[in-house]
């Protein structure tokens, strides 16, 4: 096989798995630094597309910044730094909760670059072999190959609606409430209809005739696999007790 | 004067690496039925979506009735041109079909008398009158396109452009298009037409205009 | 010799709807034959196709009369197993019938159903590959490929279930000049070797392969004399 230096897909799993749920589990900014450093190595040594991601986010990276700013500003314990008269505006705790989300969703950004590095279908046998029903798994990387084309579809619509001749920018708020109910009719009634041909498509494939199948990508965790999984559990645990024990 | 003008208009895809449209110059007139034909992947639909103003191009410009394209909205330029996309099922948004004609107007607040003599004017056109307060999602194939073209001259646009018309229409249907194609563009209505039908093409097209990789190979009328 | 195909007075109507689509169909296929249907839309040629490889009754419901056999076997009796790999279907839209990342994972998708053994599965993939001339594209994804590409991909993996009918539902429409031509030149390979074939198909251009034209036209066949 040509991917032979490569990782195990479940391998990943457990890297990516361990990493997040520390972001998730830890509060205190240093030690969501350090993991940022741990994960942005890992994912460097992986040779994954951190840009390439960055680069389909720059779109909603304003939403982004919104929330971060929000969260900043309702926030009001510690010392205010910003005041307007009696009003609080912005204060010290407020800025670092604000960075410890933002340093938290960087981190899980990066574990989805990990994951990025196998194919869909490698993923998925390796869910398969974690005993994850074939079914399940098969119908959400179904589901996830197909939301570029949804995606494609909604832009379509959008785009078809004001040609009919609407300015998107002059209409007040219940018209534009008016105006996606009815966009949602057509990309509804359009993924219901794709997912019934799809689903005919697999069966006449003979999806699901025996309980289980069987797969022509096999995986193999290799000595490495087994250390690195491993090694990524225990310094996970490790940077817990730590941080408990603080 | 041309009615769409394109001046060394060039456009990539944001993933892309090569340029789908590349340097492209071209002046279509409101009189004629310019074709473009081309194999899949050569850029046919992009130049279309460019020409009409739906994408704005990186280099070079679009000038539709003598403005820039990206100084219309969509808004603006579906008052002027009428773009039918590939699938009619993406552009019918309601669920009854006179609604479809209808809600325009219903959303603008205009005077609701007209928009009804409009709505059945261009359902009568369409031979879709008789099936008015049907479900759309009912309808079949040739009935939506020809559903989502009427709602599209609700605009009464100078200019269409139709993106693969005769995909998915059986030969009597083709032959229904051409009736109402025919029809609207003697009463001075211009026309792109994108298809890879030649069968199509030639009964209909003044001018054929051919694109690969990119660029204009042919050019005729 | 037992038929490929044979059809006895079929009558089918889709749950819900007043009318019979398929109103009393006789038809018999010979094996290795070559059989065009031909007809407008809305004339249940796609329902037609559904009932042939079990879709219609044990996906799309309705009320099915008559009898289909296949190979002298009831539809109605076999497995999904079995019928997956007596007969197989491409479909019109190339972007429903694909959904894997790579073109070797989508070939393999229908013999991995099957649970066929990994040696096998290869040796499949290969030859599939060679037949359709897609050997370069083996660990391309799908999506990128041209229509006429993935149509010759979507029938590719229906080829590695090795069915010995193969019905082609208007499986040419969405596809340029120049992928017709591919896609034709894999079917006339596969007559020459001895595959039963329904194409259903409203271009004539593509009728000039087939033995025999058939009409259907309002649930009924009839004898193709070249009105629609």
């Amino acid at each position: 096989m040509m991917k032979d230096r490569a990782l195990d897909p479940r391998t990943k799993l457990i890297i990516v798995m361990s990493i997040s749920s520390l972001s998730v589990f830890i509060r205190e900014p240093k030690y969501l630094i350090a993991i940022l450093v741990i994960a942005l190595f890992v994912s460097k040594m992986m040779k994954s597309e951190i840009f390439m991601i960055l680069k389909k986010l720059r779109r909603i990276l304003s939403l982004f910044m919104a929330m971060v700013l929000i969260q900043s500003l309702f926030i009001k314990g510690g010392n205010p730094i910003i005041a307007l008269g009696e009003i609080t505006l912005l204060t010290d705790v407020g800025i670092l909760r604000a960075l410890e989300f933002l340093i938290r969703i960087s981190i899980i950004l990066l574990s989805a670059s990990i994951l990025m590095t196998s194919s869909s279908r490698e993923l998925l046998q390796g869910l398969i072999e974690w005993r994850i029903p074939y079914e399940i798994a098969f119908m959400v990387s179904v589901g996830i190959r197909f939301l570029p084309l949804l995606r494609e579809e909604i832009e379509d619509t959008l785009t078809a609606v004001q040609l009919r001749g609407i300015d998107m920018e002059k209409l007040t708020l219940k018209e534009k409430i008016h105006l996606y109910s009815n966009i949602f009719t057509p990309v509804v009634t359009g993924a219901i209809l794709k997912s019934q041909s799809l689903s005919i498509a697999m069966e006449s494939r003979g999806f699901r005739a025996y309980n289980h199948r069987t797969s022509y990508l096999k995986l193999r965790m290799k000595a490495r696999d087994y250390l690195i999984s491993s090694f990524s559990i225990l310094v996970s645990i490790l940077i817990a007790c730590l941080y408990i024990l603080r | 004067m041309a009615y769409i003008e394109a001046r060394k208009m060039s456009f990539t895809y944001p993933k892309g690496k090569r340029p789908v449209i590349n340097d492209i110059s071209i002046k279509v007139f409101q009189k004629d039925i310019t074709a473009i034909t081309g194999h899949n992947g050569g850029g046919k639909t992009t130049l279309g979506k460019l020409l009409g103003g739906i994408l704005k191009p990186l280099n070079g410009s679009v000038l539709i009735c003598g403005r820039n394209s990206k100084d219309l909205s969509l808004g603006q330029i579906g008052k002027k041109i009428g773009y039918l996309f590939q699938n009619p099922s993406r552009q019918i948004f309601t669920s009854k079909v006179e609604e479809e004609i209808l809600f325009i107007s219903r959303l603008k607040k205009q005077p609701m008398t007209r928009a009804q003599r409009e709505m059945e004017e261009i359902l009568r056109f369409f031979d879709l009158y008789c099936k008015k307060d049907e479900y759309t999602f009912n309808l079949s194939y040739g009935e939506k396109q020809r559903l989502a073209l009427g709602a599209i001259l609700v605009n009464r646009p100078e200019f269409l452009i139709l993106d693969e018309p005769t995909t998915g229409l059986d030969k009597l249907r083709k032959d229904t298009l051409s009736e109402y194609l025919i029809e609207l563009n003697s009463k001075g209505v211009g026309m792109i037409i994108i298809s890879h039908d030649m069968d199509f093409i030639n009964t209909h097209a003044s001018r054929r205009i051919e694109v690969e990789g990119g660029r204009i190979i042919y050019d005729e009328r | 010799m037992i038929s490929a195909v044979d059809i006895e007075n079929l009558y089918f109507k889709y749950r819900g709807m007043e009318e019979y689509i398929l109103g009393g169909i006789d038809l018999k296929i010979e094996q290795g034959e070559v059989l065009a249907i031909v007809g407008l839309s809305g004339n249940g040629k796609s329902t037609l196709c559904y009932a042939l490889n079990g879709i219609i009754p044990n996906t799309l419901k309705g009320e099915l009369r008559g009898n289909i056999k296949i190979f002298d076997q009831h539809v109605k009796d076999m497995n999904r197993a079995e019928l997956a790999s007596k007969i197989g279907v491409v479909f019109q839209d190339p972007d429903t019938q694909l959904f894997s990342p790579t073109v070797e994972d989508e070939i393999a998708f229908g013999p991995e159903n099957l649970c066929l053994p990994r040696e096998e599965i290869g040796a499949r993939i290969d030859h599939v590959l060679k037949l359709t001339g897609m050997e370069a594209y083996r660990y391309e994804n799908p999506n990128n490929l041209s229509g006429g590409e993935k149509q010759l991909i979507a029938l590719g993996a229906v080829l590695s279930l090795e069915p010995n009918i193969l019905v082609f539902d208007e499986a040419m429409a969405q596809i340029d000049d120049v992928g017709k031509e591919r896609i034709k030149g894999v079917v006339k390979k596969l007559k020459d070797r001895g595959k039963t074939i329904i194409m259903i198909d409203h271009d004539f251009n593509n009728l000039d392969i087939a033995h025999r034209v058939v009409l259907l036209k309002k649930g009924k066949l009839y004898d193709f004399k070249g009105e629609l």
